[in-house]
């Protein structure tokens, strides 16, 4: 047998082994990690049995403290302590402004490039807070789980632009994580419902946090999950309905309107103690202690719900909305599936299911639910559960254009369009002999420019001098299946690569991340050569096992003896130069192989796409078409 | 490179080459070759095999989106007959469609007066999908005749009813905006 020659002994690699795969909440207020474990996704505690990973990061002269232990000093030590980093990732200094005054922070922004907040221990990006956090998860989960991650699966806002999602990957990579996909948040809410396997329709997750409310339609068909529009409003969530409970207990109890600091912390956390309460009680008795006097009052549910009754119908316009972008009825959803601690106030599920005419899914921990729902696609793509036919297929949530004479956005790739995607774009130089050109990306809606996000600016060099309009710069964009971007460029005449120089907008630049990363290990140089090693080596691994698994399954089939021997040999390098401690060696023979097996893998893809047509039998497609009609889709 | 299983968009779901596309059908054998080619397929393969799976990926997108939209398909159909449609500016339009457009902005711009706007601009979105409609249906016809420049026209029409109904959405979504 072919498999038998190629194989070494004792090859370590068994089918089943289970990868140790985790999924990431990376949440505004707090994180999670959860994993599969005996075919069961659960949350995993720290030493003290607490799941939720407050998402806080303070910062001493050295080292850091992360979670709860940092979340105890936001009100003594609010510059060094960072809080909600969520919403800053992908952010410029302009940006920031959104946010009025009230943020604590000092920034500083040396080059205009990602801003950074002041803090003793040194200037941070919200990349590297992130960082920290994912840090202390992927830590929790070598501790409790023991052995090597294979990767990890993080959750982000399904309306997170490129540069946000590329924040949170690079916060992945300095947290030394392989990332082996950004889901979305939604997305990962209905695969912890197993909606996966259920049949045919639209789903609606309705995901009301602490400060923030997002609802998105999902359209479900046989383990193909789509997102079809998103919506919400990032400054509404349970916080509003302390505040509105709050109010009400100032007005009750003849207080100042304007209370003091202190006084504001007791009656947001009294507020918080009474929703609480009134999700299992009909009626609380609400008592404050104020200067030495003593003030009591009831509050009815009924009457809670009437104070939080403008945030919970605000929601619910955005649902209409959400539905409207999504071009669908809302009798076509099929399921409601809730999301975020503030989705218990049981009035949130009573307008939540009379405006969809459904009972909203409530099973899962609101909290937990998309940790667990990262989990197990991250099981899935760790190759742990072969044969699973689910596929979780996402759209580009905003629209990615380039900047075009006077300031307009010329729009590339739309909103909506499934993603991976590729768009090639021809342009072509003004001046005699010019050898570079600018081009200025951005992401949104709008026509002006100026409206829009601006994503990067990409100079393109290094192509041969021509007279002005004779060159044909071929410019490639291609989107990922994780809504991330790349450039590259061709001068059509000459067959030339230009090179593509990046400058993110807001964000960091490839060496800027190489140099973080340096840094962060603090006292050797060999850790940054032995973490190079290593991705190097785990590469190598990765590339002979799935080429072995191709030439055992099509080798005989779509190779000539002299190809096969061809890739046989290079591969046999590979496994010579795997052992070999340096990380550029191994590097070049594996381009090596990949040169001699490029044919071969691209014959494998057209094949099995031919193949998947043909296996479309005229039975099955027929059978389709009609349930379909039967559905009304 | 990327060397596509077929030549066209057509081929590559083996579906004829026709302006009258079965949108059911075209979704299902979609999700077909996303399974057989997706990254998500792919999460633990080497750098290259990522690539190509990518890029095949990519281009199976591609060739979904432009069979999907009606005025894409259109122009990739004109396209394959020849017909460079970039490149063509000229706006020829009967006095009766333009006629029935200038009415069309005329409701608009009055929807906002209205009791219930959101109902006005549902009407106004089904007012123009209908006409929509029938120019695809028409375009279907000229198309097989080969009536290449009438097909053209008909093209020009239909963008002209999609910025349209864009900006139904757009003016509606603005209302439901000042409501939130």
């Amino acid at each position: 047998m072919a498999l038998l020659q190629i194989a070494e002994p004792g090859h370590t690699t068994a089918p089943h082994e289970h990868r140790l795969a985790v999924g990431i909440d990376l949440g505004t207020t707090n994180s999670l990690v959860a994993t599969v474990q005996s075919g069961e996704a659960r949350t995993l505690p720290d030493e003290s049995g607490e799941h939720l990973l407050p998402s806080v990061v303070r910062y001493h002269e050295t080292g850091v403290e992360v979670g709860r232990a940092a979340a105890e000093h936001v009100v003594d030590d609010p510059l060094n302590t960072i809080v909600s980093v969520k919403r800053f990732m992908g952010r410029g200094i302009s940006d920031l402004s959104l946010f009025g005054d009230k943020l604590p922070y000092t920034f500083v922004d040396p080059d205009q490039s990602a801003p950074r907040i002041h803090t003793r221990g040194g200037d941070v990006s919200a990349t590297e807070v992130s960082a920290q956090i994912l840090k202390t998860l992927r830590d929790r989960a070598l501790h409790s789980l023991g052995g090597e991650l294979t990767g990890a699966v993080i959750t982000v806002p399904a309306y997170f632009d490129e540069a946000q999602r590329q924040a949170t990957k690079d916060a992945a990579r300095l947290a030394d994580l392989n990332v082996l996909r950004l889901l979305n948040e939604p997305t990962a809410a209905a695969v912890a419902y197993g909606l996966d396997t259920g049949g045919e329709g639209l789903i609606a997750v309705y995901d009301l946090g602490g400060g923030t409310f997002d609802i998105s339609i999902l359209h479900l068909h046989k383990g193909v999950f789509e997102v079809l529009a998103t919506g919400g409003d990032s400054a509404l969530g349970g916080d509003d309905f302390d505040h509105a409970i709050a109010a009400w207990m100032l007005a009750e109890a003849g207080l100042d309107e304007n209370p003091d600091p202190a006084l504001v912390r007791l009656l947001m956390r009294t507020a918080r103690e009474t929703k609480e309460k009134l999700t299992t009680q009909h009626e609380v008795r609400v008592e404050l202690d104020v200067d030495g006097e003593h003030w009591s009052a009831q509050l009815t549910r009924a009457h809670m719900n009437a104070l939080i009754e403008p945030y919970v119908r605000r929601t619910l316009i955005a649902c209409r909305r959400a539905l409207r972008d999504a071009g669908v009825d809302k009798d076509g959803i099929i399921e409601v599936v809730m999301v975020g601690g503030s989705t218990r106030t049981p009035y949130v599920r009573e307008q939540v299911g009379a405006f969809f005419e459904r009972e909203p899914l409530v099973s899962i921990d609101p909290d937990r639910v998309v940790a667990i729902g990262a989990a197990l696609q991250a099981d899935i793509l760790a190759g742990n559960k072969p044969g699973d036919e689910m596929l979780l297929l996402d759209v580009i949530p905003l629209s990615l254009g380039i900047e075009t004479m006077g300031g307009l956005s010329e729009k590339l790739i739309h909103r909506n369009t499934p993603i991976p995607v590729s768009r090639a774009q021809e342009f072509t130089t003004y001046r005699d002999g010019q050898t570079a050109m600018a081009v200025h990306v951005v992401q949104g809606e709008r026509e002006l420019v100026s409206d829009c996000r601006s994503l990067a600016h990409f100079e393109l060099r290094g192509f041969p001098p021509q007279v002005a309009g004779a060159a044909r710069i071929r410019v490639t964009f291609q989107v990922d299946a994780d809504g991330l971007l790349t450039v590259s460029a061709r001068e059509l005449n000459s067959g030339v690569e230009a090179s593509v120089d990046v400058k993110p907008s807001y964000g960091l630049s490839d060496g800027e991340i190489e140099s973080m990363l340096r840094d962060s290990m603090v006292h050797a140089e060999d850790d940054m050569k032995s973490r190079s090693l290593r991705e190097q080596q785990v590469e190598a691994e990765r590339v002979l096992e799935a080429l072995d698994a191709a030439l055992a399954a099509d080798g005989d089939v779509l190779l000539s003896g002299q190809e096969r021997d061809d890739i046989v040999a290079a591969r046999n390098r590979l496994e010579a130069a795997k052992s070999v401690d340096n990380p550029v060696q191994i590097r070049t023979v594996i381009r090596m192989l990949e040169q001699t097996c490029e044919e071969f893998i691209a014959r494998r893809m057209n094949t099995s796409i031919r193949n998947a047509m043909k296996g479309h039998s005229v039975k099955e497609y027929v059978h389709e078409t009609n349930s379909n009609e039967e559905l009304g889709d | 490179m990327i060397s596509g299983a077929a030549g066209n968009y057509f081929e590559l779901f083996d579906i004829p080459v026709s302006y009258t596309v079965d949108l059911n059908e075209l979704r299902q054998l979609h999700r077909e070759l996303q399974k057989t080619v997706h990254p998500d397929r792919f999460a633990n393969a080497g750098a290259q095999e990522k690539r190509i799976s990518m890029q095949q990926t990519s281009l199976i997108n591609q060739a979904y989106h432009t069979l999907c939209h009606p005025i894409e398909r259109a122009i990739y159909l004109l396209g394959l007959r020849g017909v460079d449609f970039s490149m063509d500016n000229q706006a020829t339009m009967d006095a009766g469609f333009l006629m029935q457009q200038m009415e069309l902005r005329e409701a608009l711009s009055k929807a906002g007066d209205k009791a219930d706007p959101l109902a006005e601009f549902d009407r106004l979105e089904k007012e123009i999908n209908g006409s929509m409609k029938k120019l695809q249906d028409r375009f279907q016809q000229v198309f097989e005749n080969d009536d290449l420049d009438s097909a053209k026209e008909l093209v020009r029409k239909m963008q002209f009813l999609y910025k349209a109904g864009q900006e139904v959405a757009e003016l509606a979504a603005a209302v439901e905006d000042e409501m939130m």
